[in-house]
């Protein structure tokens, strides 16, 4: 017993080592190895800081425990301690996690203000989520899309103004560092500034049977490509029927 | 032997005697059926979570479709949450609550009798909305409108599940009165606040719980039903409702059920650790204030459920900053555990190496719940795997391992006889490995990027869903050897035990085990004074 259990912490330490560096090379869904905008550098950055600000503890109380386990098992000849208490020692384990603690909230802090609060926006886009569709309206442009990917230009503050006409969803781009509900009757506002790439992303609240193919894809283009596509989509629009009718139909189906 | 002796013992061995479990008021076998409850809907839900891990072991496997991979996962957690570890613990705390206060019953008997019974209904709405139109539940535990409306989810199922869960809540409220008034008023005489037992502490904290928290959960799904049946507008968002209302309630009661869930444990394993270490616990008082405190601020965090949700910033600073807090009460408590084994003589009996597994693991979860109240980290990973490794280390590593610290602990007290210590021995290395397998992946999972309550997932997950649904089978082994133990050790083996077979009580000094194993009915002819 005594080595498996120094194996199995090894084991799971080491686990959990590979767990937080590890990963798929080239997986842009993996917001720890390739985070894609400033937010989620920071996001990044606040979750590392907040492991090593705890680790010592986990690796305290286990290897406490472990050393227990082999140090005092039963023998004949030995008397167990007397004591049962020991106010500074008490104290001592009250006071080294709450400073530790202050630590982590306090950096939190500035984070969840620039999560919540976007700056200047340069371009904003209206979410729809509908049982199990995205729909995208450029307001500028007057473009909607829908079951497409997002299309936005790179390096430019996207504010995202969403909302669901049924069920609760949940906007979700791991690489983008952001996460919203979209909830009907209300508006919700986050907003993202991402580097050139394809990204994937999901519905995270549970809506329905089909919650789980109810993906998000993201492409980031430089901001030529991007007013080709406008162009693109423009025309698509004012070319008569085809186009716009395809769309209805796909919504209809959708929400039977 | 005089005439009556004789009637008695005749009655006693008669088919009479076994319906005297139907209408009994006695503690001990309610707290046994209560047992027993738990037993069969562990094996009903740990079978739901079977089908879940099978689902995915590939990301399209299309083993079952979509609505019944919800049900599944939905009725998982309903039935481990509502009738497993709750009645579990109910069942273990109305064996040994009285027993330990030197009471001979619960306050009420009869009120105890009710609540366990209200079970039955509760139990045949749950197995029922499974044959009626549209199924059962789809919408996962949290039954969040507006999916779960009417025009969402039709058909009967949803009402079932409501009213399940408000029967089983109010034999929660009725059970929780029953605690609370038994250890104000029952204890003998000599038994002072701060002489009694840890378990009797961490189970009178907990009714409180309980009695604050139940009804408010039962309010929320109240209007739920209404809007869903009578067609009002709580939460009906066109007709001016709030689904965000319905969040706020349900989470102030099942963020404190989390506690509920794992304070009796927390008893249990001071119990334990103290017994087998052969030394009293550390820091008795710090113990108690910590469970007090836990409970306290256990009501201040609710909403950390919520940071995507749509709660305001400076809201979410707070929530946050008070889950972080609540980890200090629970450092004193495992810090105190460590210190008591610290310089024991330590017996690696079953209980032990279960209470030892549960300080492992709870550890664990403690640590990924700091970075869950971490609000940017929570919007990262909050509706992943992450979440779920977290709170089945929690839940798993801490409720269920402690259960079974408590079972292995107190079987010889309730039936007479030992539980196999060689079967225990594989029952917790496949329990404990098996739970690392299944769940610490999911940490690794939620942190690339995998959604929870999804029936199909990106390949790129497949090699660590693979190891996960391997853990389960372990874990499988594990609860079947220990059913059969139990079922084994139940029925078919005879005798009894001293009053301390484990030979603790010259470091434990309580009253369980100063009774015969098993305790005579109404437990103690002469109340006992504690000195």
């Amino acid at each position: 017993m005594k080595t498996k259990s120094i194996f199995l912490f090894l084991g799971l330490a080491a686990l959990f080592l590979s767990g937080c560096s590890g990963g798929h090379p080239g997986d842009i869904t993996n917001w720890l190895q390739n985070p894609a905008t400033p937010l989620a550098h920071e996001v990044r950055h606040s979750f590392y800081f907040t492991l090593y600000l705890i680790l010592p503890f986990l690796f305290i109380a286990e290897g406490l425990l472990i050393y227990v386990i082999l140090r005092f098992r039963k023998k004949p000849g030995r008397e167990p301690a007397k004591f049962h208490d020991n106010p500074k020692l008490e104290i001592a384990w009250t006071i080294a996690p709450a400073i530790t603690l202050v630590f982590v909230a306090v950096s939190t802090y500035g984070l969840i203000g620039r999560i919540n609060y976007s700056p200047e926006s340069d371009m904003q886009v209206e979410v729809t989520a509908q049982r199990f569709l995205w729909k995208y309206h450029y307001p500028e442009y007057g473009i909607t899309i829908s079951e497409q990917p997002l299309v936005v230009p790179e390096d430019k503050v996207i504010t995202l103004l969403g909302t669901s006409v049924d069920v609760i969803h949940s906007w979700w781009v791991p690489a983008f560092g952001i996460k919203r509900d979209l909830l009907p009757g209300r508006i919700v506002e986050t907003w993202f500034k991402a580097v050139k790439g394809n990204y994937k992303g999901q519905c995270a609240e549970l809506c329905g049977p089909l919650h789980a193919e109810m993906l998000i894809d993201v492409s980031v283009v430089s901001q030529e490509e991007f007013e080709q596509w406008v162009k693109q989509k423009l025309a698509e629009k004012n070319a008569p029927a085809d186009s716009t009718n395809n769309l209805q139909t796909s919504g209809s189906a959708e929400t039977k | 032997m005089s005439e009556a002796a004789a009637a008695a013992t005749a009655y006693k061995s008669s088919w009479l005697n076994k319906l005297d479990w139907f209408v009994t008021g006695d503690h001990k076998k309610i707290g046994i059926m209560y047992l027993w409850f738990a037993i069969v809907m562990a094996i009903v839900g740990g079978g739901f979570a079977g089908v879940i891990r099978a689902q995915l072991t590939k990301p399209d496997s299309g083993l079952v479709t979509p609505e019944f991979y919800n049900q599944m996962v939905s009725m998982h957690a309903t039935l481990m949450i509502f009738f497993v570890i709750i009645p579990a613990w109910t069942g273990l705390g109305n064996y040994f609550v009285p027993l330990l206060i030197g009471a001979r019953d619960m306050a009420f008997p009869r009120l105890n009798a009710f609540a366990f019974w209200l079970a039955v209904p509760a139990t045949a709405l749950m197995f029922g909305s499974f044959f009626v139109v549209g199924g059962a539940i789809q919408t996962g535990w949290t039954a969040y409108p507006p999916l779960s409306l009417a025009a969402f989810s039709a058909g009967p199922g949803v009402d079932m599940w409501l009213m399940g869960i408000i029967f089983i809540g109010l034999s929660s409220i009725l059970g929780a009165i029953n605690f609370i008034v038994t250890v104000a008023n029952l204890r003998a005489p000599g038994l002072r606040w701060f002489k009694m037992p840890l378990f009797v502490w961490a189970w009178f904290i907990n009714a409180t719980l309980i009695l604050v928290a139940t009804p408010v959960l039962s309010s929320a799904l109240a209007m739920l039903l209404a809007d869903r049946v009578f067609g009002t507008s709580f939460l009906t968002v066109a007709k001016g409702g709030d689904p965000l209302l319905y969040q706020h309630l349900f989470w102030f009661y099942s963020h404190p059920a989390v506690y509920i869930m794992v304070l009796p444990g927390f008893g249990v394993i001071s119990h334990v650790l103290a017994s087998f270490a052969e030394k009293k616990i550390f820091g008795y008082k710090g113990m108690v204030f910590a469970i007090m405190l836990i409970g306290i601020i256990g009501y201040m965090v609710w909403a950390h459920h919520m940071f995507v949700a749509g709660i305001p910033p400076s809201l979410q600073i707070f929530f946050s900053y008070m889950s972080m807090v609540i980890a200090v009460p629970t450092g004193i408590k495992i810090f105190s555990w460590l210190a008591t084994i610290w310089g024991g003589s330590i017996r690696f009996t079953t209980p032990m190496k279960f209470g030892l597994g549960f300080i492992f693991l709870f550890v664990i979860g403690g640590m990924s719940g700091i970075l869950l109240a971490n609000v940017p980290v929570d919007y990262q990973v909050t509706d992943t795997y992450f979440v779920v490794a977290h709170f089945h280390y929690v839940l798993v590593g801490g409720s269920i391992m402690s259960m079974f610290a408590g079972m292995y602990y107190w079987f010889p007290k309730m039936s007479g006889r030992f539980l196999s210590e060689k079967l225990g021995t594989w029952v917790f290395w496949l329990f404990f490995v098996g739970m690392n397998v299944t769940f610490f992946p999911m940490h690794i999972m939620g942190i690339q990027g995998m959604a929870r309550r999804v029936f199909t997932y990106r390949p790129e997950f497949q090699s660590l869903n693979e190891l996960s649904s391997a853990g389960y089978l372990l874990m499988l082994a594990a609860g079947l050897i220990f059913v059969f133990d139990v079922l084994k050790t139940a029925f078919f083996k005879k005798g009894t035990l001293p009053a301390d077979p484990w030979q603790i009580n010259h470091v434990q000094n309580t009253l369980d085990w100063k009774v015969s194993s098993p305790p005579p009915e109404y437990n103690f002819l002469k109340i006992p004074t504690i000195e």
